[in-house]
């Protein structure tokens, strides 16, 4: 099926020195029992495998069936996050595997989950500085690894600007720079669009062609992985082998059994879409004709400046570009139809739903609800109330996990009807759950589900209510064939029913289902077809970015650079605490006054003459004056030259304070914590992994409040609701940040995180910390003008 | 063969007293997963604090731009970090280490102290560090959480804010400056973070550390 094991044709495999195995490793599985606390039955029980060196694996078997639980296993890191009682043993070219690390390559659903930097060289970077290889030999790994997925990108091109299908490819040259002799893969393309899907796949089948790795695969869409699979390990729902052998032995021989299991197996029939009662799905008080328009968007747009955020950069650069996500759209959705939204990742689906879901305002354009819908409401839904948007939408985000709202299943389904006041719907709600195949954990915690359940609670808790309009992204994502009929019959009874129904899809089973598609590209309409299948023949177009990169300091040369520019970022913080403790022992008006005219005289030199943003001196003002006041206000005998000394000693240190942090990066005060002041690798590295997510958790704060608002639990305008509806979002923000650290530190254990600790190494930096005469100089000023009050002291 | 039980680090089962599982393994041997997920806790205190800036907090900020004091009594929200760290987490540093790294994101996101943010994050993290070391780090309960969100307080206020903000305050008035600080770290950083982490860990999302090993336990033998 495949070619001969590459040993064999004698490629130039690894560089001389290199300590891992050239050929694929040999995986041997004894009794491994696993059973994580709080469950009764054990996940994997007495559980034996033997893997030979280069075979490449397939495991297959329905949701819940261990196969994720057997590759972290192997992997090594099923402890990393879990405790548990665990027996057995896993055995990698003879060697006991737990916590090992490094050879053994694990890729993760969520390329999110595996980025450990800003930078790609630098996230490549990362295993091999846990394995303490010196600086010198990181980058040509890091440069060859790059070259083995096809990147097109330098190592400095920043890891937020990539699509996710390249992400996901940065992550398999994360794994690949340290020679795993065993690349396990969990679902590594579940995530991507089919474009992107194939680029992942042919990436992973060239680097292991190469190294001829053993490689076992974790993945519910077989058909497009199944040519270069050797060997097939179905696992059955309680964890135990049902079949193995080749993929003719065991897919092509038996497809119906797996399919029973829920499997997608390539070749058998589609299924077909649940019968599901037209009244559990209906519109509730809406009487919109079949036909009629319900939402239109007319020549929308959606600009998305991207937000400094904590990157640091320097105040002339335009940090932070522009994508355009959607622009000049039209886009109509009537009662009684399906419209399937379809394109590649990044095309702006997600963009088009949110929109025509009122949940957000075009940047230009108009998005303009149905008469019958509004009923004397403002056209525009994004002007709607909560309540009111929610009696007339539902919508299901594409991060359905995002959308737990209550504590058990029931509850979830059933609030937006208590919200509502619609509790008439009870049945209804409890019927939708059942046909959704969630009746079962009605009593458990949301949070307990799995991913696929997850969307099918969305689902429910969107429908359950009866909004006329259905904007669902996704809806069909991480189902097995059982759950994705149910899916689909409540999807097609809706739209019978007499409900407008819009999904943003990359399903092709879904869009056979649709009345009709709109397809995206670019953030443009590219094609409103009348029918499915016209639409599906177009052929898609080759992704491309739309980001307009930052431009960083480097593109402004030739002019003035202020001393700040080039200095590093302990000198920064070090100049900043220096005023601080300057400020301490200022206690005369006199001094604060010189103290801040000398730092007044400096900052040309120092910070520069342009680009300042000033208005990020706006609190530091604030601050001042309020401290300025206030001590006037309760000084003994309300001194006005009180106030003004302890206004001025603020502005001493935070005023230039403020301006030197917009200065540092973070990532590079990280690489100089450790190494010039030797602080301990493995926080620092956390702490700067932490860092980056900063922004794609302000995203999901975002989502959060969206989707409260959909549901009618945005809280009214008054103190105590805001209050209240702050900590219900802190609640649900620290649940998903707290399972994404758990899949982060699955993902960096996997590449070595806690070698150097079990080692008791240091880790080394691929980037050096140089300290110079620039940081020099600004940290003999800083002291010096922080030395002026307290010199005006002495001289009293 | 590896045999792997980590039900052997947890403390023999007594009728009389509430059992608290301790942090797996030494106290100090921290794991990967609880360096990651105290920085990521950070951060996204640190979402929550711009949240809070720019949708509740300028309300509150207008009316105690005049009054100091008053604004005080909203320090605890800063607090939260270090409490939350460091019952989660359980060992040795969680706490100061949580409200460092919260404090950095201030600090890159600016803010309107500018680096002083560090020496208060680190002030406050102490805070919460002496109350759980007293106590071995070996009691989580409410009780901590609150003398630790008190105590994080009083080392902010003393230790730093009465010599920089206040220094021109009569003394009558910065008693009363500290007197609201203790009661807002008290109820809302203490009491508050020890309740968030409750909820967490009965939602699930703690199974990985000792508080949500303690709900999946008591599940277990009811």
């Amino acid at each position: 099926m495949r070619r001969t094991p590459p040993a064999e044709q004698g490629l130039p495999i690894l560089p001389e020195g290199s300590r891992s195995t050239p050929v694929g490793a040999l995986v041997e599985v004894q009794d491994l029992t696993w059973r994580p606390f709080g469950r009764a039955d054990p996940v994997l029980e007495d559980f034996s495998l033997r893997i030979e060196p280069g075979q490449r694996v397939l495991l297959a078997g329905p949701s819940g069936s261990g196969k994720s639980t057997l590759l972290r296993a192997i992997a090594g890191v099923l402890t990393a996050t879990e405790s548990g009682d665990l027996a057995g043993s896993v055995r990698i070219d003879g060697c006991d595997q737990q916590g090992s690390g490094a050879v053994v390559g694990l890729m993760v659903q969520d390329p999110a989950d595996a980025s450990v930097a800003g930078q790609i060289g630098r996230d490549v970077a990362f295993g091999l500085e846990n394995e303490s290889v010196p600086r010198e030999n990181i980058w040509p790994r890091v440069r060859r690894a790059l070259a083995t997925v096809a990147f097109p990108y330098g190592v400095d091109h920043p890891v937020s600007a990539l699509s996710g299908g390249e992400a996901q490819r940065l992550a398999l040259a994360g794994v690949l720079v340290l020679h795993p002799g065993l690349v396990l893969l969990d679902e590594p393309s579940s995530m991507l669009d089919p474009q992107a899907a194939t680029a992942v796949r042919q990436a992973i089948w060239a680097a292991v062609a190469v190294s001829g790795a053993t490689v076992v695969l974790v993945e519910h869409q077989l058909e497009h992985w199944l040519p270069e699979i050797d060997r097939v390990v179905a696992l059955g729902a309680d964890g135990a082998i049902t079949a193995d052998g080749t993929v003719d032995e065991t897919l092509l021989a038996a497809p119906d059994t797996l399919a029973a299991h829920g499997v997608w197996v390539p070749g058998v029939r589609a299924p077909q879409p649940l019968k599901v009662p037209r009244q559990l799905c209906a519109p509730v008080g809406w009487g919109v004709p079949a036909g009629d328009m319900v939402m239109r968007a007319e020549g929308v747009g959606m600009l998305r400046t991207l937000p400094v955020g904590l990157g640091g950069s320097s105040p002339g650069g335009t940090s932070g570009g522009t994508v355009v996500t959607l622009s000049g759209a039209d886009a109509v959705v009537r009662a009684g139809e399906i419209v399937a939204l379809v394109g590649p990742s990044g095309a702006g689906k997600s963009t088009l739903a949110a929109l025509l879901a009122g949940l957000e305002r075009p940047s230009s354009g108009f998005v303009i609800a149905g008469q019958q819908l509004r009923s004397g409401l403002h056209e525009n839904p994004a002007d709607w109330s909560s309540a009111e948007l929610a009696r007339r939408v539902g919508w299901v985000p594409q991060q359905a996990e995002l959308a737990v709202v209550a504590r058990t299943v029931r509850e979830d389904a059933l609030s937006t009807c208590r919200r509502l006041q619609l509790d008439e719907l009870t049945p209804r709600a409890e019927a939708l759950l059942e046909v959704l195949g969630l009746a079962e954990s009605a009593e458990t915690d949301p949070h307990h589900l799995s991913g696929g359940q997850l969307r099918r609670l969305a689902l429910a808790g969107a429908m359950a209510h009866g909004p006329a309009l259905l904007v669902l992204d996704e809806p069909t994502v991480g189902q097995d064939r059982q759950t994705w009929a149910a899916v689909a019959g409540v999807i097609t009874a809706a739209r019978d029913a007499g409900a407008a129904v819009l999904v943003a899809t990359h399903d092709r089973l879904l869009m056979d289902l649709a009345d009709r598609c709109v397809r995206l590209d670019h953030g443009r309409v590219i094609e409103a077809a009348e029918s499915a299948e016209s639409a599906a023949a177009v052929p898609a177009l080759a992704p491309t970015t739309l980001i307009s990169p930052a431009v960083g300091p480097a593109a402004r040369r030739g002019r003035f650079r202020p001393l700040t520019e080039r200095c590093g970022p302990l000198a920064l913080l070090g100049s900043a605490v220096l005023l601080l403790a300057g400020a301490l022992p200022i206690t005369r008006l006199s001094e604060a006054l010189l103290g801040v005219g000398a730092e007044l005289l400096l900052a040309p030199l120092v910070l520069g003459w342009r680009g300042h943003r000033l208005r990020r001196l706006l609190p530091g003002l604030l601050a001042v004056a309020s401290v300025w006041f206030s001590t006037w206000l309760l000084s003994p005998h309300q001194d006005p030259i009180a106030g003004a000394t302890a206004g001025l000693r603020i502005a001493f240190f935070v005023l230039p304070g403020v301006l030197l942090v917009r200065f540092i990066d973070p990532f590079t005060l990280g690489d100089h914590l450790a190494q010039r002041l030797l602080l301990p690798g493995r926080p620092v590295v956390a702490a700067v992994a932490a860092l980056q997510r900063f922004e794609s958790l302000a995203e999901q704060w975002r989502e959060l409040r969206r989707i409260r608002r959909v549901r009618a639990l945005e809280g009214a305008r008054g103190p105590a609701a805001r209050g209240r509806e702050l900590v219900a979002l802190t609640f649900a923000l620290l649940v998903q940040t707290l399972r994404q650290a758990g899949r982060m530190a699955v993902a960096m254990e996997a590449r070595g995180f806690s070698l150097p600790a079990t080692r008791r190494v240091r880790r080394t930096w691929a980037q050096p910390a140089p300290w110079l005469l620039a940081d020099t100089a600004l940290v003999v000023l800083a002291a010096v003008v922080a030395a002026i009050p307290v010199a005006l002291a002495v001289l009293r | 063969m590896v045999t792997h039980n980590t039900t052997q680090n947890l403390p023999a089962r007594t009728a009389h007293r509430p059992r608290t599982i301790l942090a797996a393994g030494r106290i100090t041997a921290w794991r990967g997963v609880d360096l990651i997920t105290a920085a990521m806790l950070a951060v996204a205190f640190g979402v929550v604090f711009w949240a809070f800036d720019t949708f509740v907090y300028p309300g509150v900020s207008a009316v105690t731009a005049g009054f100091p004091p008053a604004g005080e009594l909203a320090l605890g929200v800063w607090l939260i970090p270090a409490v939350v760290g460091g019952l989660v987490v359980r060992r040795p540093g969680a706490a100061l280490f949580t409200e460092l790294v919260a404090a950095n994101i201030e600090l890159f996101l600016g803010n309107q102290w500018g680096v002083a943010v560090l020496l208060s994050g680190a002030l406050q993290g102490l805070g919460v560090e002496i109350v759980l070391a007293v106590f071995l780090w070996r009691r989580f309960g409410a009780l901590t959480a609150v003398l630790g969100g008190i105590v994080s307080a009083v080392l902010e206020i003393v230790g730093y804010e009465w010599w920089s903000y206040v220094a021109g305050y009569s003394w009558t008035w910065r008693i009363v400056y500290l007197i609201c600080g203790m009661i807002s770290g008290g109820l809302i950083a203490g009491l508050g973070g020890w309740a968030l982490v409750r909820a967490l860990a009965r939602a699930g999302a703690l199974n990985a550390f000792p508080p949500g090993q303690e709900v999946r336990e008591t599940h277990a033998s009811r």
